[in-house]
């Protein structure tokens, strides 16, 4: 991963005694998951176990994968109501080609272009084309897809039983290579931070010291602990591995890449984004046609995970992974925000979801309990911004 | 001599790293105007803002006395029991909601049932629109239905409403065509014989000469000079307190031998697509030569901004016409069309439509050239070729900050227009529109901004400049085009363009 340059803070300066309660203020969902999980882990014996975390981060891959997506979407300042059916739909979809014979290594990339990449362009092409809400269109989309997928079944279950599936969701990347691979990132994520140190400094860019102390011990604790879950029991998950990897280019995209700037500007000001020559149609597009692609990389990968399909799979999902993106500290107005936030919005809700079903708490306190932090992590992203 | 109302003694402001206030003093007396003058970031918008509460006691050092009593406020609220009101360069009323309703907002006169009184609030805004003699201004109008410079009636009439005894106007006149400053003056002398105390924060020298009794300057966060009578000091004397030296030469104009046409525009027309059947620009033609500065002026609301936006594909859908550039015929869809053919637009509207306020000086100066710094397939960017091109933009336009990563909404409104400046520089154009870039701005950057043009035309870029202000137009342009109502209506060479004649044609009236 590397620093999130873009979103730095605004440089006003802060006097010394205020650093710290800066300190909070800007990290609060990193502190909260941090307390969350030590917590937990006295709180029960069962949650910090390796067998546990790997379960937990296979858990949240699904919800991760879309959050990343809506993240680009929210930065915008669109949203999308329709990654649930998407993901319900495109779980049926690619598995009811697998009953009618089409092998795993066909039935997923056309599930991926067909009902990802479809829905996507659909929900893009009205949004981008007619500058109608996205809201509206994607809160349709959720009741066609939700539709589509019940029609297709007829209401009930589809079941598959292929070995080479049930990898995506199930499997697991032996234990040698994980920590390779870990060991490997680790490196890079250090050499990256070493560079654009350097690189900044060589044009007399002032460096956030705070700001990149956080970052490179969060990234390194991170890797250390992934180590310690993985290399412990089994090795890598599958999901976890495809989510790494899409957080990764989802960050990178939008740090590094003229498609990030884009979509900054256009949600920071569209009408100076189009007057600076940004297609703004176009940029809308690709972004809704992204987040329904990953919406349905998820279905399939929790099909796989579950060796079959429900058409109802998948259902409120899209309040999670917003839920995710806005604890993350992206504003839902468009133009401010990162990946990287996003990613600690998701494992918050994920280590949330799981403590408490190790608790024991009844599945209706669950849902108040989440509800409530979703409206204290705005509410307190809020207060922040109006100081 | 009348009473004084408002003094502030001693008053200083820290922000983190910045002093922007360091000992202020001033006084303004009853039934006065007040020139509040200094150059852009000089404090002035910082010490109106510890007057009406924005920055509270604490938050300042320094005393505040009206009519020789002490306050201090905790929030604006109090400022305004007091009697303070202060109208904004960003209007603040609800523009779906009739005059009456903006004036008596939340405080509608209601029956003994709580039911709201029309007929008695519009009756008494009807007797506040009199008291100022406002017979153009109905109360049941709808704000949005009304100009810039009525709705800044509506908002002196709702001070007035909130018994407000001082009065400060931040650039009121910066939007408002000709006659409707001459209303505003006309009112602001109306104020003046009834008691009012008025601050007037204002760049227009003329303005000042016309409307201020005394007038203070601020540079730096410091008061220089005393609380000057207008009389006893000429303009001049009034920008060497602003500015710390003298300028000599407020148009750096260099004389270029004007070469080959470059773009020509041929019958462009804009309609307009919330009156169908209406137009904003009808049927303009125009040429502009290599190692010109072409002026375009008129009133606001004329189409000068529609007609340029038109050639730059701001809005195809409504916009028919030819544009030929180097003679040949362009087919632009969009901004992009127009930027990859070599046109640059610098928008009247920094805010809305030329920055990204809370993105840094890098993000918004490479926006709309990400291609030249960015791999072709990936479009991954080369962070160190752009720090090298932005650091170079930023040390030729001397823009003042502290890196190039600073957020541009923390920079005075002279460098964010730098920004802009460079942003569009990058996109290497042939033809550079500049659409009021001066407005807002102080005079050091002003001059600085002139000079760059010069050196433009000198490089052989061919440059439109959108100005209100006529000596800018005069001062600068080779050649004037005058709209009026949406058509080119005259032509003026350099030599023969006089400011009554633009003016007759501007105003329809040659």
């Amino acid at each position: 991963m590397t620093v999130d340059s873009n979103v730095a803070g605004v440089g006003l300066g802060i006097s010394k005694e205020n650093h710290l309660l800066n300190f909070v203020k800007n990290n609060a969902s990193l502190i909260a998951l941090i307390v969350l999980v030590v917590g937990l882990s006295f709180a029960d014996d069962a949650f910090f176990t390796e067998r546990n975390l790997s379960n937990l981060s296979r858990q949240v891959t699904i919800i991760g994968i879309i959050a990343v997506g809506m993240t680009m979407v929210i930065l915008t300042a669109g949203i999308d109501l329709s990654v649930g059916s998407v993901v319900g739909l495109s779980a049926v979809a690619c598995t009811l080609m697998m009953q009618w014979g089409v092998p795993a290594a066909l039935a997923v990339p056309l599930t991926l272009v067909i009902v990802g990449g479809g829905i996507g362009l659909w929900n893009g092409f009205w949004i981008a084309k007619f500058n109608i809400p996205p809201f509206i269109i994607t809160l349709g989309m959720l009741t066609i897809a939700r539709g589509l997928a019940l029609t297709l079944t007829n209401g009930s279950s589809v079941p598959v039983k292929d070995n080479s599936f049930s990898i995506i969701g199930g499997g697991y990347i032996p234990p040698m290579a994980s920590s390779i691979i870990l060991i490997a990132c680790a490196a890079l994520a250090v050499y990256s931070i070493f560079r654009e140190v350097q690189q900044s400094a060589a044009h007399g860019v002032q460096v956030n010291k705070q700001e990149l102390y956080v970052n490179g011990a969060v990234m390194l604790s991170g890797f250390a602990l992934a180590f310690y879950v993985f290399t412990g029991y089994k090795g890598i998950p599958v999901p976890v591995a495809i989510f790494a990897a899409i957080a990764f280019a989802g960050i990178y995209a939008l740090n590094n890449t003229r498609f990030g700037r884009r979509i900054y500007a256009l949600g920071g000001n569209e009408d100076a984004a189009r007057l600076s020559g940004i297609n703004t149609v176009r940029t809308k597009m690709v972004v809704y046609t992204i987040i329904s692609v990953l919406a349905a990389l998820a279905g399939i990968i929790l099909a796989s995970r579950l060796n079959g399909a429900s058409p109802n799979l998948g259902t409120m999902f899209e309040l999670d992974a917003i839920a995710a993106v806005v604890i993350g500290g992206t504003s839902l107005a468009g133009g401010s925000g990162r990946v990287s936030g996003t990613i600690i919005g998701a494992l918050l809700i994920g280590v949330l979801n799981n403590g408490m079903s190790l608790l024991g708490v009844v599945t209706f306190y669950q849902l108040i309990i989440k509800g409530l932090i979703i409206i204290l992590a705005v509410w307190f992203d809020v207060m922040q911004k109006n100081k | 001599m009348s009473e004084v109302v408002l003094k502030m003694q001693g008053i200083i402001k820290d922000f983190p790293g910045v002093r922007a206030l360091n000992n202020v003093n001033f006084e303004a007396r009853s039934g006065e105007l007040l020139a509040l003058m200094g150059e852009n970031g000089a404090g002035k918008s910082t010490l109106m803002k510890v007057l009406s509460g924005v920055w509270p006691y604490p938050t300042y050092e320094g005393d505040i006395y009206l009519r020789g009593e002490k306050v201090q406020f905790s929030n604006t609220k109090e400022a305004e029991a007091a009697g303070i009101a202060i109208i904004y360069q960003e209007l603040n009323l609800i523009p779906g909601l009739t005059v009456a309703e903006n004036i008596f907002l939340d405080r509608q006169f209601t029956d003994s049932k709580g039911k709201i009184s029309w007929s008695k609030t519009f009756a008494e805004t009807q007797k506040i629109l009199d008291d100022l003699g406002i017979s153009d201004i109905r109360p049941t109008d709808l704000v949005q239905n009304i100009t810039v410079g009525k709705q800044q009636m509506v908002e002196i009439a709702k001070a007035l409403s909130l018994k407000a005894d001082i009065l400060v106007l931040d650039e009121p006149t910066s939007a408002l065509t000709d006659k409707e400053v001459k209303d505003l003056f006309r009112i602001i002398r109306k104020l003046k014989a009834d008691g009012v105390c008025m601050c007037y924060i204002s760049h227009k020298m003329e303005e000042i000469e016309q409307v201020a009794d005394r007038v203070a300057v601020l540079r730096d966060g410091e008061t220089i000079g005393d609380v000057t009578p207008i009389a006893d000091i000429t303009l001049d004397q009034i920008i060497a307190r602003m500015v710390g030296r003298d300028i000599k030469d407020m148009f750096p104009k260099v004389d270029f031998k004007p070469g080959e046409v470059t773009l020509e525009v041929n019958n462009l027309t804009v309609s307009n697509p919330d009156l169908p059947g209406t137009y904003k620009v009808k049927d303009a033609s125009f040429v502009a030569r290599k190692g010109e500065i072409l002026g375009i002026s008129g009133l606001m609301g004329a189409g000068r901004t529609e007609l340029v936006e038109g050639v730059f594909g701001a809005y195809p859908q409504n916009t028919t016409g030819e544009v030929k550039l180097n003679g040949k015929a362009l087919y632009i869809k969009s901004p992009r069309d127009a930027i990859d053919a070599g046109i640059a637009l610098l928008t009247e509207d920094r805010k809305a439509l030329g920055l990204f306020l809370d993105k840094s000086i890098t993000f918004n100066t490479t926006i709309s050239s990400l291609e030249t710094i960015s791999s072709k397939v990936l479009g991954i960017i080369n962070n160190q070729q752009e720090r090298k091109v932005v650091k170079d933009y930023v040390d030729q336009l001397g823009v003042k900050t502290p890196s190039i990563e600073t957020v541009i909404g923390t920079l005075s409104g002279g460098n964010q227009q730098k920004v802009i400046l460079g942003k569009w520089l990058n996109s290497k154009p042939d033809v550079f529109i500049l659409d009021e870039p001066t407005r807002g701005i102080d005079i050091g950057a002003k001059v600085e901004i002139y000079k760059l043009l010069n050196e433009l035309v000198n490089q052989g870029v061919t440059v439109i400049m959108i100005s209100s202000e006529l000596p800018e137009v005069l001062g600068m342009c080779d050649r004037i085009l005058v709209m009026c109502e949406g058509e080119i209506v005259s032509d003026f060479e350099r030599d023969k363009a006089k400011k009554e004649a633009i003016m007759a044609y501007a105003t329809g009236s040659a």
